[in-house]
C-alpha cells in the first residue's frame, strides 16, 4: 500500500532531475570550477614539489556536490507548495510523514546520482586513486548525501517561500560548506571556528569522504587516510545521530497543524478563501 | 474505493464544524448529512467559508471545532481513510508543470496504490472525456488554462472516489469542457453512486444539484432542494429597468429589490397581466421582462445584492 505511493515520489523527483539537464550540469560544473580555478590558484601559493591541494579538494568537491544537489533537491518541496503540488501529496491517502521520508529519499537519490557523475569525471581527470576504500567511499557518499538530504527537508519545511531562497544559500549552504573541512584540514583553524566546525554535521560526512580517499596530500596523511578530522567511528555515529534527529524533526514539523496549513497557503499567495 | 456510509448511512457528515484562525471565524457550527450518490453545492461569496469546508473535509485543514465523517471515517482519528475515501479537485491547479499530462496522471495513480494498467486504461478514458486524448505526452506548462483545468479534474477522478470534492471545478473552462465534466460527473453519480459536494461561484451549476447550502460570515444562512426554493418566490419574476425608476407604482405586486436602475419583483399573483398595472408608470421604462424565478433570485433574496458570479 505505501511502497507505491513513495517509488512514485521518489520516481517524479528523479524524472524532473534528468529532464533539466541544466541543473544537472551546473551541478557539475560548479565544482570542476572550483577544481580548476580555486583549486588552480591555490596551488600556485604553495611551495613546488609539495602537497597537490588540488587532489585534496577531490573528496571535498565531492561533498559540495552532494550538499548542494541534496539540498536544492529537498527545497523544491518549498516550489511544490508554491506551485500547489504539494496538496496533490497531501491528499493522498498516506501519512504525511512518508512524503518527508520519501523526499529524503528522493534528494538523497538525486545527490548520489550527481556525486557519482562527479567522481567518474574526477576519475577521469586523474583525481582518483587506486588507494581509495572505494566500499568506504560507496557508504560515505551515501551517509553523507543522506544528512545533506535530511539539512535540506529541516529548512524545506520551516521556510515559507522561495522568496527566502538567497538567505538560505547564505545563512545555511555556504556557512555549512564552507565550515566543513571541504576546502582546508579543520585541525589547522582557529578555535572558534574549530568549534563552529564540530558542530557542523556536514563537517563528519566531508571527514568520511577523507577516511575513504587516503593519500590525498603527500606528506599529510594519517594512518587512516589524509588530513582527517575525527575518528571513524566518530563520523559515522554523529552523522547517523543527525540523520535520525533532523528526519524526526522534520517528519514532527511536517505533520503539524500549523505547518500543514502553511504548506497549503503560503502567505504571498493566500486569498480570501471562499 | 468502497462507499461505506456512516452510522447514520451519510456519506458526509459534520456536527458543529467549525475552524477559526485567531478571533476570526472561517467557519462556524456547520452541520451536514449528506448521502451516498447525491450531488451538494455550497454557495456564497469569497469569504463565505466554502473553501475553507471542503479543506476541511478533505483533512488539508484541522478543524478548530466539531466533528465529522466521510464514508465512515472519522476526520481527525483517520484521515489516511478519509482521503482514500475522497477525490479533491483545488480551485488552483495541483499538477506539475514540468510533468507531462501522463506523468501527472501516473503520479496521481501511484499515489493512490493503483496499478500501471489500471492508471492507463483510466487516464484514456478521461482523457478522451475531455478530448485530450493527443495531449498525454505534452508538459502541463504548455496546456492552455482550460485544458489544465480539465487534466486536474481527471486527476480527481483517477482513483474513481466515493466521495468528489470540488473547489470551484468549472472555473476557466469553455461551455463545451464544462458540459463534458458534468455528464461525467453525472455519469459517476448514476453507475458508482459517487456523493459530489462542490463550492460554486456558478449557480446555474448549483441549480442543478440535489441540494443548495447557502454560506456567508463561515456560516450557513439558509438550504434546500434548488426547485423548492426556486418554487417558493412564486411564479413570476417580472424584472423593470428604466432611468429614472420609480418603486411605488409596483411595490404592491409582491416582494420586490432593486438593485440599482433594475427593479425584481416576485410576483404574488400567477395570473398577473401587465394590463393591470399603473400604464403611466410603465411607459416610462425603459425594459419590461417577465419570467420564471431562478436560482439566482433566490440567492439575491438570502444575500441581496448581486449573484456571487
Amino acid at each position: 500500500m505505501i511502497l507505491r505511493p513513495i517509488t512514485a515520489i521518489l520516481a517524479r523527483e528523479l524524472v524532473r532531475t534528468l529532464r533539466q539537464r541544466g541543473r544537472l550540469l551546473s551541478a557539475l560544473v560548479r565544482p570542476l570550477l572550483w577544481l580548476m580555478v580555486i583549486g588552480g590558484g591555490v596551488e600556485t601559493m604553495m611551495p613546488a614539489g609539495g602537497s597537490s591541494y588540488r587532489s585534496f579538494m577531490a573528496p571535498g568537491l565531492l561533498a559540495m556536490t552532494l550538499l548542494f544537489g541534496a539540498m536544492l533537491a529537498a527545497l523544491s518541496l518549498v516550489h511544490d507548495r508554491e506551485s500547489g503540488v504539494l496538496r496533490m501529496l497531501l491528499i493522498a491517502p498516506i501519512h504525511h510523514a512518508w512524503i518527508v521520508l520519501a523526499r529524503i529519499a528522493s534528494a538523497t537519490a538525486v545527490a548520489l546520482m550527481q556525486g557519482i557523475l562527479l567522481l567518474l569525471m574526477l576519475a577521469a581527470a586523474g583525481y582518483a586513486r587506486a588507494s581509495w576504500d572505494f566500499a568506504l567511499l560507496a557508504f560515505a557518499l551515501i551517509m553523507t548525501a543522506w544528512a545533506a538530504a535530511c539539512l535540506g527537508m529541516l529548512v524545506a519545511v520551516i521556510v515559507r517561500g522561495l522568496e527566502n531562497y538567497a538567505m538560505i544559500m547564505n545563512v545555511v549552504i555556504f556557512p555549512v560548506f564552507f565550515l566543513s573541512g571541504a576546502l582546508y584540514p579543520l585541525h589547522g583553524l582557529p578555535s572558534y571556528l574549530r568549534l563552529a566546525s564540530s558542530i557542523n554535521p556536514f563537517s563528519y560526512g566531508v571527514d568520511l569522504l577523507k577516511h575513504a580517499t587516503p593519500g590525498t596530500i603527500a606528506g599529510a596523511s594519517t594512518a587512516a587516510g589524509a588530513a582527517t578530522d575525527f575518528s571513524l567511528a566518530t563520523d559515522i555515529a554523529v552523522l547517523g545521530g543527525f540523520i535520525v534527529g533532523a528526519t524526526l524533526i522534520a517528519c514532527w514539523r511536517f505533520c503539524q497543524d500549523g505547518t500543514i496549513t502553511g504548506l497549503l497557503r503560503p502567505p504571498h499567495r493566500a486569498r480570501a478563501a471562499g | 474505493m468502497g462507499a461505506a456510509g456512516g452510522a447514520t448511512g451519510a456519506m458526509i457528515e459534520a456536527t458543529g464544524l467549525g475552524k477559526r484562525y485567531g478571533s476570526t471565524v472561517a467557519v462556524a457550527g456547520l452541520d451536514l448529512a449528506i448521502e451516498a450518490g447525491s450531488c451538494v453545492a455550497l454557495v456564497g461569496a469569497n469569504g463565505s467559508g466554502k473553501s475553507t469546508t471542503l479543506q476541511m473535509l478533505s483533512t488539508l485543514l484541522p478543524p478548530s471545532a466539531g466533528t465529522a465523517r466521510i464514508a465512515g471515517c472519522d476526520l481527525v482519528r483517520d484521515p489516511v481513510g478519509v482521503r482514500a475515501a475522497i477525490g479533491m479537485v483545488f480551485q488552483e491547479t495541483a499538477l506539475d508543470r514540468t510533468l507531462t499530462v501522463g506523468d501527472n496522471l501516473r503520479f496521481a495513480g501511484a499515489l493512490y496504490d493503483l496499478p500501471a494498467d489500471q492508471v492507463a486504461r483510466r487516464s484514456q478514458e478521461l482523457l478522451a472525456l475531455f478530448e485530450l486524448e493527443g495531449r498525454r505526452a505534452t508538459p502541463v506548462a504548455a496546456l492552455s488554462g482550460g485544458m489544465r483545468r480539465a487534466v486536474d479534474i481527471a486527476r480527481g477522478m483517477l482513483h474513481q472516489p466515493s466521495v468528489l470534492l470540488l473547489d470551484e471545478p468549472t472555473t476557466g473552462l469553455d461551455l463545451g469542457n464544462r458540459r463534458s465534466v458534468w455528464r461525467h460527473l453525472e455519469r459517476a453519480r448514476r453507475e458508482q453512486r459517487t456523493t459530489l459536494l462542490l463550492a460554486t461561484h456558478l449557480l446555474d451549476e448549483a441549480a442543478d444539484c440535489d441540494l443548495v447550502i447557502f454560506m456567508q460570515g463561515g456560516q450557513v444562512i439558509g438550504q434546500g432542494r434548488p426547485l423548492e426554493l426556486i418554487a417558493a418566490l412564486g411564479a413570476w419574476v417580472l424584472e423593470l429597468a428604466g432611468s429614472p425608476l420609480a418603486t411605488a407604482p409596483f411595490a404592491h405586486l409582491g416582494e420586490h429589490r432593486r438593485d440599482g436602475a433594475r427593479l425584481s419583483i416576485m410576483l404574488r399573483d400567477a395570473a398577473f397581466s401587465l394590463a393591470s398595472l399603473d400604464q403611466a408608470a410603465l411607459a416610462r421604462l425603459d425594459t419590461v421582462t417577465l419570467r420564471r424565478p431562478m436560482l439566482e433570485d433566490v440567492y439575491q433574496r438570502q444575500f441581496g445584492g448581486t449573484s456571487p458570479a
